[in-house]
């Protein structure tokens, strides 16, 4: 009989390195934290935001599935996974700017442990990161969250989405889920410190496949663009 | 164990002394070494850096009191025992990590309470100390029994018990000590020591280190640093004679300096064959300049029980 040992593959590096490196090696700690912290601010959402989820009904129940939103504030990707299972919880990745979330200590620590948040590099290495969040997606059970306009809105209008998100689901049988949040821009602008006690909606749409359109960048633009006009079309 | 006692406590007061002269005088060394020989000491003032936060943590531990101090030291040991997890892949299980995790609870649960039925005098419950391991092992292998699976599941519940065993119950009779009516001689004492002899392994087998003692295990070690070590154990007891309940006669100054530096290099070659086999350098990166944490408390672990029974061997460790 043979033992066959796995060590953790970032056992040589410290706490700080660990959150930074995707995927993250489970950790029961930051799994405790993060349930405890979406407990916290699930309530804080209810309470400060009177956050009100529709369509919560169209989650599918097995396999993986991205969401995918409009950018207004910082509160987005927590109302997106405020409407998740508990369970799901630390299934669900944010795509997050790594230029943004990831460099400091503080950030890094918030977006790896409450925010479970996947480091994509929106400016330096586009393309791997889209081939993590497709190997993300290849495992059954895993939720991407994306803000395909790649940054937050400085109007509250809805901007362009960039054809990324177009490059990871064209030819594939993925279901995207299109997710309209309103009243997130009123509530956090961008340049404030604190957020406002405003109102927060968030309407979850019918999943969206886009297996007839060829893979490539060819039809990027055009599944970005639909899924765009999704989101649009959900009532704010 | 309180901060009135501890501030009340000659024995504490000249640990703490100690303790200040001692990485002043290291501190010192080393600047003059570099400064003046310029000897490259950079790995070893790495070290030296995370001992300037390691040593004055534990004495705050012991200074805030008994609960501080069993806290201090069963976080230690689920932090050595986390790292074990995730060296040898255990940590994938959470259910046998639980139960070991639970298990540590039980040491300072047990460390903390007083005998129900006041059998027992004093704080702790030494009864169900002692006893814990039997409980631990039977709520380990319930385990697999409720969740119905065999497969993979002796490795699983044979490195929990390990990870129990060796780095939640031997390291966990140090919050058992706290107990102790002498706790600060002893646990000062024996933290004290252990340290020292480590350091003393180190500096001896670098400065004189030819013949290598267990080749397989450690190379580096060698028994020019192990025979150091051992002399200056078997010296420190003599020196710090103060830390002892008198009558402290030649006997048990021997046994202790014995058990220390027997025990020390015995803690430390038995990670080393753990980390061997799993094949990896160091059990974790807390640490700069150690490595993880059971690269720190390595010594530790092994001598803890063992001095634990030859101080309740010399006298009650507990008084009314």
């Amino acid at each position: 009989m043979t033992w066959t040992y796995q060590p953790a593959a970032d056992l040589d590096q410290p706490m700080i390195e660990r959150l930074r490196r995707f995927p993250r090696e489970p950790d029961m700690t930051v799994y405790a934290l993060r349930s405890l912290a979406a407990l916290v601010l699930r309530g804080w959402l209810r309470l400060y935001h009177r956050l009100e989820i529709a369509g919560r009904e169209r989650l599918p129940d097995g396999g993986s599935f991205v969401l995918v939103a409009n950018h207004a504030s910082h509160l987005d990707a927590l109302c997106l996974l405020a409407a998740l299972p508990l369970r799901a919880l630390h299934r669900a990745f944010p795509a997050a700017a790594e230029d943004y979330f990831f460099r400091s200590v503080p950030r890094t620590a918030f977006a790896a442990i409450v925010v479970n948040a996947l480091p994509f590099g929106r400016k330096t290495h586009i393309r791997q990161s889209l081939a993590l969040c497709r190997r993300l997606l290849d495992n059954p059970g895993n939720i991407l969250i994306l803000f395909p306009e790649g940054t937050r809105t400085a109007t509250g209008a809805v901007g362009p989405f960039k054809p990324g998100i177009g490059l990871l689901l064209a030819g594939t049988d993925i279901p995207a889920l299109p997710c309209r949040l309103s009243g997130s821009f009123e509530a956090w602008p961008r340049g404030r410190r604190l957020p406002r006690p405003r109102r927060v909606r968030l309407q979850i749409g019918e999943p969206r496949r886009f297996a007839a359109f060829p893979a490539g960048a060819a039809s990027a633009d055009a599944v970005a663009e639909a899924l765009r006009a999704a989101v649009l079309a959900l009532p704010a | 164990m309180s901060p009135h006692a501890a501030i009340g406590s000659e024995i504490f007061r000249t640990y703490a002394l100690i303790l200040a002269a001692v990485l002043a005088v290291a501190g010192l060394a080393l600047a003059v070494l570099r400064g003046i020989f310029r000897r490259d000491v950079a790995s070893v003032w790495t070290t030296y850096r995370s001992w300037l936060v390691m040593a004055p943590l534990a004495l705050a531990a012991l200074f805030a009191g008994r609960a501080a101090a069993i806290v201090f030291f069963c976080l230690l040991g689920g932090l050595g025992f986390k790292e074990f997890a995730r060296a040898t892949g255990l940590y994938r299980d959470w259910w046998m990590t639980g139960a070991v995790y639970l298990g540590i609870a039980a040491v300072g649960a047990t460390s903390f309470v007083r005998h129900p039925s006041g059998l027992e005098p004093g704080t702790g419950w030494l009864g169900l100390f002692v006893a814990l391991p039997v409980y631990v092992v039977a709520l380990i292998f319930l385990i697999p029994i409720v969740r119905n699976r065999t497969e993979g599941q002796l490795q699983n519940l044979s490195l929990a018990i390990v990870g129990f065993a060796y780095f939640g119950w031997m390291f966990g009779h140090l919050a058992f000590l706290t107990n102790a009516t002498n706790a600060y001689g002893y646990l000062l004492f024996l933290l004290f020591a252990t340290e020292i002899n480590d350091v003393a392994a180190f500096t001896f087998g670098r400065l004189f280190g030819r013949h290598p003692f267990r080749s397989r295990i450690s190379p580096k070690k060698t028994w020019e640093g192990a025979a150091g070590a051992l002399a200056v154990s078997l010296a420190l007891p003599w020196l710090l004679r103060f830390s002892f309940p008198p009558p402290a006669g030649a006997r048990e100054l021997l046994l202790a300096g014995l058990v220390v530096g027997v025990g020390g290099q015995l803690g430390d070659l038995a990670i080393s064959v753990i980390k061997r086999d799993l094949g990896v350098k160091d059990m974790g990166a807390v640490l700069p300049g150690h490595g993880g944490i059971l690269d720190r408390i390595d010594s530790l672990i092994y001598v803890a029980p063992l001095f634990f029974h030859l101080a309740g061997f010399l006298q009650p460790l507990r008084g009314p």
